[in-house]
C-alpha cells in the first residue's frame, strides 16, 4: 500500500519537475522581467539602457535647441567598437535618432543612396546647391572592460558619446553610460 | 561544550542574517537653494511586498530649456538590504493618448539599503503631457 502512494507521488511529481526544467518558446519584450543578463556581451537591453540615458542627457542639455534653423540637422558619424566582440553600432545610433527625430529636436542625414542620388540631380537640374550641412554629428566609443575574481567576473561596457559642431570644430556634448554586469554566467532574470 | 557550540550558532547565524545589509548615510546641505515643485500623484499598488521596501517618496516636476517635460520621482528603500527593481516610464498628450517612445523599455535599477534615490525621464516629445511610471520587482 505504501509503495502505491509512493508510486503514484512519483508519477505525479515527474511531470512537474520536467516542465520545470524546460521553458516553452513564447514572445518576449524587450526589457521584460525575463530578460537574458548575458556576462560576456553587450545585449539588446544595454544598447537600449545606454540609448535612452544618452537621448535623455543630451535633450536635457539643450544643445540642440540651440540651432539657428531649427531642427538640428545631425549627421550620424563613426561609433569606435573597442569590445572583444563584432557589434552593429546601429542598435545604439538607431536607437537615439529615432528618438532625437520623434521629439522634433533634430533631424538625420539621410544614408539613402537613392535620396541622396535625387537630391544631386535636383542639384546638378537647378545649377544650384542645395545641400545643407549639417549642425552636429554624433560620434562614440564602447569599451568594453572586464575585471575576474576566481570564477566570478564582472564585465563593464562603456558607451561614450559625443556631439560636435562641424562648423566650430568643438565637441557641445559628452555623454557617458556605463553598464556593468557580474557573475560567474549568463543567467535569466535580471 | 554545547553552549560554546550555541554560541557559535548564533554567531553564524547572526552573520548569515547581516551577509548583504548596507545601508547608506547621507549628508547634504540643510537650507536648500532649490525648490521641488511637487506634484500629486496618484498611485496603484498591486504589489504590496514591492511598495514595502522601495517606497515612493515624492513626484516634481520641471521644464528643460527646449520645452520638454522633465519629471522625477524620489523612491527610498525602507530594508537594509540591496533591492532591484525594473522601471518603465510611459507618456502621454494632451488628448491623452499614448505617444509612441522608442526608448520605452524597462531600465533596471537598483538601490541600495535605506538610500533614498532619484529617477527621471524626459519627455519624448514638447506635446506631452502626462506620465505613468510602473515599478516591478526583480526575481
Amino acid at each position: 500500500m505504501k509503495n502505491k502512494i509512493i508510486l503514484i507521488l512519483l508519477t505525479a511529481a515527474s511531470p512537474a519537475m520536467f516542465t520545470g526544467c524546460a521553458t516553452d518558446a513564447h514572445y518576449v519584450q524587450t526589457g521584460d522581467k525575463e530578460q537574458i543578463v548575458s556576462l560576456g556581451q553587450i545585449n539588446i537591453q544595454d544598447y537600449a539602457n545606454a540609448a535612452n540615458a544618452a537621448v535623455k542627457e543630451l535633450l536635457e542639455s539643450g544643445a540642440l535647441d540651440k540651432v539657428a534653423n531649427p531642427p538640428a540637422l545631425l549627421e550620424l558619424s563613426r561609433i569606435v567598437n573597442n569590445t572583444s566582440q563584432q557589434v552593429d553600432t546601429d542598435l545604439l545610433t538607431k536607437k537615439i535618432s529615432i528618438a532625437l527625430l520623434q521629439s522634433g529636436k533634430a533631424q538625420t542625414k539621410t544614408v539613402d543612396t537613392k535620396a541622396i542620388g535625387y537630391q544631386q540631380e535636383k542639384e546638378f537640374l537647378s545649377d544650384q546647391k542645395s545641400t545643407r550641412l549639417p549642425d552636429f554629428t554624433l560620434s562614440g566609443k564602447i569599451i568594453e572592460t572586464v575585471d575576474r575574481a576566481g570564477s566570478t567576473r564582472r564585465t563593464t561596457y562603456s558607451f561614450q558619446l559625443s556631439l560636435n559642431d562641424p562648423k566650430a570644430g568643438v565637441q557641445v556634448w559628452e555623454g557617458e553610460k556605463e553598464i556593468g554586469k557580474q557573475g560567474t554566467r549568463s543567467s535569466v532574470g535580471f | 561544550m554545547k553552549v560554546a557550540r550555541y554560541y557559535f550558532l548564533a554567531l553564524a547565524a547572526a552573520t548569515f542574517a547581516l551577509a548583504g545589509c548596507t545601508t547608506v548615510n547621507t549628508v547634504e546641505n540643510a537650507q536648500k537653494e532649490g525648490q521641488r515643485t511637487m506634484i500629486t500623484d496618484q498611485r496603484v499598488i498591486t504589489d504590496a511586498s514591492l511598495n514595502r521596501k522601495v517606497a515612493i517618496v515624492g513626484l516634481n516636476r520641471a521644464t528643460t530649456p527646449g520645452g520638454l517635460l522633465k519629471i522625477q520621482v524620489e523612491v527610498e528603500n525602507h530594508t537594509r538590504s540591496l533591492q532591484r527593481f525594473l522601471y518603465r516610464v510611459e507618456w502621454f498628450d494632451a488628448s491623452g493618448m499614448q505617444v509612441n517612445n522608442v526608448i520605452s523599455a524597462a531600465i533596471p535599477e537598483q538601490i541600495e539599503g535605506k538610500e533614498s534615490k532619484f529617477i527621471s525621464s524626459i519627455a519624448p516629445h514638447p506635446g506631452c503631457r502626462d506620465f505613468r511610471i510602473k515599478f516591478i520587482e526583480a526575481d
